[in-house]
């Protein structure tokens, strides 16, 4: 009786096998497909691509930010605007978590990782710089980058004349501009001379020449009736990444 | 008696064969795995298309002035011949910003991936966008 119910019972447990052994089947089949999901995810070129776009959009944010702050823009645009792409990033979970931090600079001469000096010396300069820390942490991946963005528009005057006749004087402009501290092209460039309080530019009536020599470097001359003995020119240049810098100069006589 | 039982055992053979079958059948998409190379390969090729339209600002800018024919044509330069692709755009609080649709076909494409990328306009009036590109190889 007993070897009957044993024998009867045997199908029952070759089910419960199969079942086993599909479970292990489907269970083996998901492990390797959540493998490769994850294989796919940490691709190491996709990685460096990921960090690339977080510096280039970094660095748009610090470029448009000084576009917008010599523009008449407050400094604290720079620190909302860093704040507004650290949330954006710090949302993605595309390879893991993400984590940007940023500082700006407060050594002099900046203040709130600004600065802005239209001087009187031949030597103007528009700049913003932060500091970036970028983590990324997955189950199989920790990766840590630091990098800093400097964006700074240097502009530098130089101004000769002569006295041509009683008060009309030939003045000579080089007028030079560079990014990073590469020459670098204008989008604009407007230059005043100055008589008594007024600034005035010069025009065609002014026999006004300006050559753009194609490598930062511009040159501009002009005629004009200056009463005073010092002659002062003031040139506001906007570059091709709409930042704006200016400075005056003090025109030596030749 | 004898002759129920060996039908038993065969209903039984059936069953664990069916069992065996059906586990097979359900498993086998999923050990069809993607192509991790062709897939790597166009994830590649899309981001890096995004990064070389947003490293001159052009992305940015064809974003805020919602020229998105341009946007489209610049797409389809860069991209390969082959490769499908649908790219959606979001603000800041991902809210659609597309106003029509980027895309070169409605065919189906294979191995798909998906590239989140951010984008942030270089103007002094700074604007922020997530933008979603869907690539598949044309099948």
């Amino acid at each position: 009786m007993e070897k009957m119910d044993k024998k009867q019972s045997s199908g029952q447990v070759i089910l419960i096998a199969v079942l086993a052994m599909a479970l292990i089947l489907l269970s083996t089949q998901i492990y390797v497909f959540e493998v490769n999901m994850s294989t796919v995810n940490l691709d190491s070129t996709s990685l460096n691509d990921y960090f690339f776009a977080i510096k280039t959009g970094s660095r748009n944010v610090v470029t448009g930010s000084i576009a917008n702050v010599s523009w008449s823009g407050s400094n604290a645009v720079l620190v909302a605007n860093l704040d507004r792409w650290v949330t954006l990033v710090n949302r993605q979970n595309q390879f893991g978590r993400s984590t940007l931090n940023y500082t700006v600079e407060e050594t002099t001469p900046y203040s709130s990782g600004i600065w802005l000096s239209w001087g009187t010396n031949s030597f103007g300069v528009s700049s913003a710089f932060a500091h970036f820390t970028f983590n990324l942490s997955d189950r199989e991946v920790d990766a840590d980058l630091s990098y800093f963005i400097n964006v700074t528009t240097t502009l530098i005057v130089e101004g000769t004349y002569k006295t041509i006749l009683a008060d009309e004087r030939q003045v000579n402009v080089t007028v030079n501009l560079s990014n990073e501290g590469k020459p670098a092209l204008a989008s604009q460039v407007t230059l005043y001379y100055r008589i008594l309080d007024s600034w005035l530019a010069p025009n065609a009536s002014n026999n006004y020449v300006f050559t753009d020599y194609g490598n930062g470097t511009y040159f501009a001359s002009f005629l004009a009736d200056i009463p005073s003995q010092t002659v002062e020119v003031s040139v506001l240049v906007r570059d091709q990444r709409q930042i704006l810098v200016q400075a005056n100069a003090t025109c030596s006589q030749i | 008696m004898l002759d129920n039982k060996g039908q038993i055992r065969i209903i039984e053979a059936f069953l664990a064969i069916s069992v065996m079958f059906s586990a097979l059948v359900l498993t086998a998409p999923m050990s069809s795995t993607p192509d991790l190379e062709r897939q790597g390969t166009l994830r590649k090729i899309g981001t890096q298309v995004l990064v070389k339209l947003d490293n001159n600002g052009t992305l940015g800018k064809l974003i805020e002035s919602g020229n998105w024919t341009a946007l489209r044509q610049s797409m389809d330069l860069l991209l390969p011949a082959g490769v499908v692709y649908n790219l959606t755009v979001y603000d800041e609080n991902m809210q659609g910003v597309n106003t029509q649709e980027v895309n070169n076909s409605n065919q189906q494409g294979s191995e798909a991936v998906v590239i989140q990328y951010l984008c942030v306009t270089q103007s002094s009036d700074i604007h922020f966008y997530t933008i979603k590109l869907q690539l598949a190889w044309l099948k």
